[in-house]
Formats: structure tokens, C-alpha cells, sequence
């Protein structure tokens, strides 16, 4: 049985539904990350399970306890705001013990325990200031001090990286993936942005119009999106979703790219996936991430099976560590990614490597992925 | 000046009619701070002359010799209608009057917009709305109920004291005034709160919820600290409506020992005995007026904006 678990959690706000049967779970010490745009209920789902929003049906479990219609504060949940919340008129300290004090807990144990989560956060130095005399990274810190000090079941996040700015932002990512790595703690994380998602999750929740589109480990959700609208979601630069149609060369399945001005490109799928070929001479969304989809010479040593065609180069973006390349197939714009030394000219035909086993196809019909 | 004149000479004309704009401008203030002034200084000389110098002198001039016995004349000598002890036992009462009206009518405004905005409920703004009502109806329109209500709950609170031995207050007229004021100002008091507590953020409440405070500890400890500018406000706004409110208080304690200052000096001026003591007169007008002198020169201090300052965002 999982940690967490969510079951058919539906919530109405009047006629519109914002959560629409919601089934997910965690083991205990997981990062589980909501992802999704905005407006997608991730926000709302989080705030079902903290008990700040009522939810219309379905259940939420949490170390085998349903906790569906208790108080947030009966749920042995911390919460982190996105905007920090934290109590402008109290100083750190007292924000960090606010919680204890209104359980009741002696003074000399809420000091013992201010101490303990300073040290963690090495936040020591700044107890007596008030939150306005703080930067944005220390308010976030003492945000999660005033977590931490709760040792709750579960740790709930609301987006709390998206005030920091961009250096700020990764360090504090790095920071909370220490902090869970050490202290073990279940986490509920919810964000808009993917990096964030990839990097901090154990489980990812694709979210979408206030359903699941896909759920699973980080991994599974970049290499295996089960439709369209997951695997653009996921991954910068974005999957290049082109469409295509599929042909047949010899005895196998191709894929046929229309270019710009000359022949298609036909590329011959060895190990194509059992159902596209229903799809003869049908359209198809060709999905291939800018890393597979490269110079021959950086293509993936290992990798079974690539297929290289030539493509006109329209724009070239060195950006240090690689170089991008922008060309032009069935009618959108596709992106390469190649070494960052890569001899590459705008304007030129230059033959690029598909990596045909990381290709995905999908079905423009239904948007779901071609198996 | 027409379209073709050089930049040169617009600009210097600019510069020109910047000054000729700033002349009239200050100019009329300035007429107009002597317009307003003008009473309040004639109020200060004449208080401060003795009869003699008011009835020969000139309404404008420097009191040639200043005396503080009208002051003391006012406070507690001259003559409230039949009673002669001064307008202090008045002062006295507005301020039991006016204090509690205000502390209670501000604490249900807060309370009632924290509900209104952070505890919502179906219909909020509706009722809102109809609190809002609360503010245009003309105070005239209402007295009469009033005094019906007020004659009940003094009929009850007869009933009261030969039951149990005590009103319990009701009936006496410093509480009817308290009554009617707190009832009265409790539109505009939840109409500032609820306007403040809108821009205030909620995820302080959720979180204070997360931390386990309860619906009345959040507002003690959340909300109230963080409300000490539109406190101020409302405090301001009460404080001088009710100290110089008439209506009600001529309606409802307009007679007896219960009188707010506001009823006594109108008495002070309307006596028809003897010479009209303009000196006195004066001193007890300024006297009356102080109070809300004082909320303001003492509570604008603490009208400093950026509280809220840190609490979210950076």
C-alpha cells in the first residue's frame, strides 16, 4: 500500500469541474511533482490534500488514514506558499514556531526545535528579523524552516521557486533535493515549469484540464509520453512534432517527411511499433527530441538504429555547450541538437542523424501515442 | 501664441507661463487657507479677551491683555441650560460615549470584513452589498424607529432590573447612544476593512490555518497586526463622526445628566439669559473640538504605509 494515495478525487467548483477523477499515488519518501500549465488544477489538487479546499468526491489517504474531511491542521501536513506567507508582523522565529505555539508546545521546546531547523537552513543569524528584512532567498528559506520544524507526514510545495530569480532558482532547487534526499521526507510538489518537474521528481504527474494525462517516474514520462500534449509539454528545447505519413520501402514501414522545394525525406523504420502500421499511408505526428536528432558524427554510439537524411539549414544557435540547428520539415520548424563544435552552416545541406529508437509516433486524430 | 513661433521663444514662453501658472496657483491656496483659517483664529483671539476688549476691540485684533479665565469660565463654571458647573461633566460623558462606540463599531467592521473576505461564504457579496445600504440612508429617516427600539429595550430593561436587579445598561442613555452609533457605523467600518483585507493576501491564512490557528486566533494574530493603517483610518473616521454627531445625541440624550458635549454647547450659546459671553462661548466651542484635534495629530502618526512589507514576495 502507498504512502499517499488518491482516488478518484473529484472537486466542483458550482457547474465546472476542476478535478476530474484524479488517481495518483506515492511510496513513502517520494517526490511526487504536479506539473502542467496553468490552470490545470494542480494547484487546487495541492490544496485538497492540505484540507484548504473540499473536495466533491474520491478519497485521500495518507499513511492508511483517510484524511478527506479532517482540518488542515489535524493532517500532519507543512506547506510551503508560493509566495512564502509568511506572518509579516512576527519574526523569524516566531514564524517558525507559530504552529507549535498554537498546539500548545512548551516555549523551551519550540526554542530547542528553532535551533534545530536554523542550523539545518542555516538560517541562525537571522531569528529575530522581521520577513521584510529578509532577501527572497532567506524568506524562502525560513518558508521551509516553518515546514521543516512541523516533522509532518507529508511536505506539500506550491510553485516555491517562482519568485527567485534564474541563479537563485537553481540553487534553491538543489537545495531541496539535498533536504530531501537527507531527511527522507514525502513530498507534494507543484510547478509549471518541466525542469523542475525532471530534475526533483521520483513520480511525475502530467496534469491537464484537471486530469491526469500521464503518471510516472521522470524517466518513463520523457522517453515514453503516452500523447501528444505530454511529450510537448515535457523536455527544453521542446520534442519536434512533425507531421509525417507512413510509407513502405522494401518490406518495412518508412517514414515520409515532406521538405521545402524538393523530395521527401523517407526515413525506414526497422523496428517500427506493431501499430503504426495501420497507419499506411495514413498521416502521422513524428515525434523526435532535439537530441536525437543530430550530427552523424555526434550521433549515440549505441544507439540501434539511425537513419540520416540531408536537411537545409535555416538558422544555426550556438549556445555554448551545443549548437542548435533550425531546418525545416513537413512544414515546421525542427530543431537539432549537435556538438558544440559541430561545423554547421546556415543556408547549407547538411546531412543530419535521426535516432529511430527514440522516435515516438503519434495519432493527429486522437492525440495518443501509436504502441 | 501661434504655430510659428522658433523653439526658442516657445520655450522661453514655457518657462513664463510655468511661473504665471504657479503664481495663481499657490495665490489661490493661499486665499483659501486664509478663508479657512479665518474663523478658527477669531474662535483663538476671542477666547483668550475678556468682555471689555471684545465689546470695544476689533474682532481681529491680539488680545492686548490674554487671559485664561474664559477657558476656566467654560470648562466648569458657565451655565448648561438651568445647571451651572461648566461643560466638564459633558466632556466627560461624549468621551464614555464615544470611546466604547468607536472600539466596538471598528473591531465589527474588521471582523466582518475578514469574514467577508478571507472565510466567504455563498452570497458574501451580497450582503456586502446590502451593508453598503447602510451607508446612504439618511440619518434623519431613522430616528424615529430608533427611538421606538430604543423606548423597548428600556422598557425591557426595566423589566430586567426588577427581575434580576440590574438593566444590564439598557434604557440608559449613554448605552442607547453607543447602541445607535456602533449600529450605525458598522457599514462604514466594514466597508474599509473589507476593502483592506481584499489586497491582503490569503496564503497568510491558509497557512496560518496549516499551522492550526483557529478562525478567531488567525484574526488576533494575522490579521489585526496587520491592519494598523486602515485601523487608524477607521478610528479617525469614527471617532470624529460620533463626538460630533447632534442628531442622535439631541434625539436620544438631548436632556438630563446624560448629555454629549455636542447638545451641551449648543445650550452653552443658545442661553437667553443675561450677555452673551462670546469669550466663553468661544473657549468651550474650542474645547469641544480637541478631541478630534488630538485622534488626528496623535494617531496620523502611525499612519506609515509598508506594513505589510515582507510578507509576501520579494
Amino acid at each position: 500500500m502507498a504512502f499517499l494515495e488518491i482516488d478518484g478525487l473529484r472537486k466542483r467548483f458550482g457547474q465546472v469541474e476542476i478535478l476530474k477523477g484524479i488517481d495518483v499515488e506515492l511510496e513513502k519518501g517520494g517526490f511526487l511533482v504536479l506539473v502542467g500549465p496553468s490552470g490545470c488544477g494542480k494547484s487546487t489538487l495541492l490544496n485538497t490534500i492540505a484540507g484548504l479546499e473540499t473536495i466533491t468526491s474520491g478519497e485521500i489517504r495518507v499513511d492508511g488514514r483517510t484524511i478527506n474531511d479532517l482540518h488542515p491542521s489535524k493532517r500532519d501536513i507543512a506547506m510551503v506558499f508560493q509566495s512564502y506567507a509568511l506572518y509579516p508582523n512576527m519574526t523569524v522565529a516566531g514564524n517558525i514556531s507559530f504552529g507549535m505555539e498554537m498546539r500548545g508546545v512548551p516555549a523551551a521546546e519550540r526554542q530547542k526545535a528553532i535551533d534545530k531547523v536554523a542550523k539545518v537552513l542555516q538560517i541562525g543569524h537571522l531569528l529575530q528579523r522581521k520577513p521584510s528584512q529578509l532577501s527572497g532567498g532567506q524568506r524562502q528559506r525560513v518558508a521551509m524552516g516553518r515546514a521543516l520544524v512541523r516533522d509532518p507526514k507529508l511536505f506539500l510545495f506550491d510553485e516555491p521557486l517562482s519568485n527567485l530569480d534564474a541563479k537563485l532558482r537553481v540553487d534553491m532547487r538543489i537545495e531541496i533535493k539535498r533536504l530531501h534526499a537527507t531527511t527522507g521526507t514525502t513530498i507534494v510538489y507543484v510547478t509549471h515549469d518541466q525542469i523542475e518537474a525532471m530534475t526533483l521528481a521520483t513520480k511525475i504527474a502530467v496534469m491537464r484540464d484537471g486530469e491526469v494525462q500521464q503518471f510516472g517516474t521522470p524517466a518513463e514520462i520523457y522517453n515514453n509520453p503516452s500523447n501528444l500534449f505530454v511529450a510537448d509539454f515535457m523536455g527544453s528545447p521542446a520534442m519536434n512534432l512533425i507531421p509525417a505519413t507512413i510509407g513502405t520501402s522494401g518490406n518495412a514501414l518508412s517514414v515520409v517527411l515532406q521538405r521545402e522545394a524538393r523530395e521527401p525525406i523517407s526515413l525506414p523504420m526497422a523496428n517500427a511499433p506493431a501499430g503504426l502500421s495501420a497507419f499506411q499511408g495514413k498521416p502521422i505526428i513524428f515525434g523526435v527530441r532535439p537530441e536525437a536528432l543530430t550530427d552523424p558524427e555526434g550521433a549515440e554510439r549505441n544507439a540501434s538504429h539511425i537513419a540520416t537524411a540531408d536537411c537545409h539549414i535555416e538558422v544555426v544557435e550556438p549556445a555554448g555547450s551545443d549548437t542548435f540547428a533550425v531546418t525545416n520539415l513537413g512544414g515546421k520548424g525542427v530543431v537539432a541538437r549537435l556538438r558544440a563544435d559541430a561545423n554547421i552552416q546556415p543556408g547549407t545541406n547538411t546531412p543530419l542523424a535521426f535516432n529511430l529508437t527514440k522516435a515516438v509516433f503519434f495519432d493527429p486524430a486522437t492525440e495518443t501515442r501509436i504502441r | 501664441m501661434s504655430a510659428v513661433t522658433t523653439p526658442a521663444r516657445q520655450a522661453s514662453g514655457g518657462v513664463n507661463v510655468k511661473v504665471i501658472n504657479r503664481i495663481v496657483i499657490y495665490g489661490l491656496l493661499a486665499l483659501f487657507a486664509l478663508f479657512y483659517l479665518m474663523p478658527l483664529f477669531v474662535m483663538l483671539v476671542t477666547s483668550f479677551k475678556t468682555m471689555d476688549e471684545i465689546q470695544n476691540g476689533n474682532m481681529l485684533a491680539l488680545p492686548r491683555a490674554p487671559t485664561f479665565d474664559p477657558w476656566l469660565k467654560a470648562w466648569g463654571e458657565t451655565c448648561v441650560g438651568l445647571t451651572c458647573a461648566g461643560i466638564k461633566g459633558y466632556f466627560w460623558n461624549s468621551i464614555k460615549m464615544v470611546v466604547p462606540a468607536v472600539l466596538i463599531s471598528t473591531m465589527l467592521g474588521a471582523l466582518n470584513g475578514y469574514v467577508l473576505t478571507k472565510w466567504r461564504f455563498r452570497g458574501a457579496t451580497l450582503v456586502f452589498g446590502l451593508m453598503l445600504f447602510a451607508c446612504f440612508i439618511p440619518f434623519q429617516s431613522v430616528l424615529l424607529p430608533m427611538a421606538t427600539i430604543l423606548g423597548s429595550l428600556g422598557r425591557f430593561g426595566v423589566t430586567l432590573q426588577n427581575a434580576t436587579g440590574t438593566s444590564f445598561g439598557l434604557g440608559n442613555p449613554t448605552v442607547n447612544l453607543v447602541f445607535v452609533h456602533v449600529v450605525y457605523g458598522i457599514g462604514f467600518t466594514t466597508l474599509f476593512f473589507r476593502n483592506y483585507y481584499e489586497a491582503f493576501p490569503t496564503e497568510l491564512v491558509k497557512a496560518a490555518q496549516v499551522d492550526g490557528a483557529s478562525f478567531f486566533q488567525i484574526f488576533r494574530r494575522i490579521m489585526l497586526p496587520n491592519s494598523m493603517p486602515i485601523f487608524v483610518v477607521t478610528v479617525i473616521y469614527q471617532f470624529t463622526n460620533i463626538w460630533n454627531d447632534f442628531l442622535f445625541a439631541s434625539a436620544y440624550a438631548g436632556t438630563g445628566d446624560a448629555m454629549p458635549m455636542t447638545v451641551a454647547l449648543n445650550n452653552v450659546v443658545n442661553t437667553s439669559t443675561g450677555v452673551v459671553e462670546y469669550n466663553v462661548n468661544m473657549a468651550a466651542a474650542m474645547i469641544a473640538a480637541l478631541p478630534t484635534l488630538l485622534v488626528y495629530v496623535l494617531a496620523g502618526r502611525y499612519f506609515v504605509r509598508g506594513l505589510m512589507a515582507g510578507a509576501v514576495k520579494g
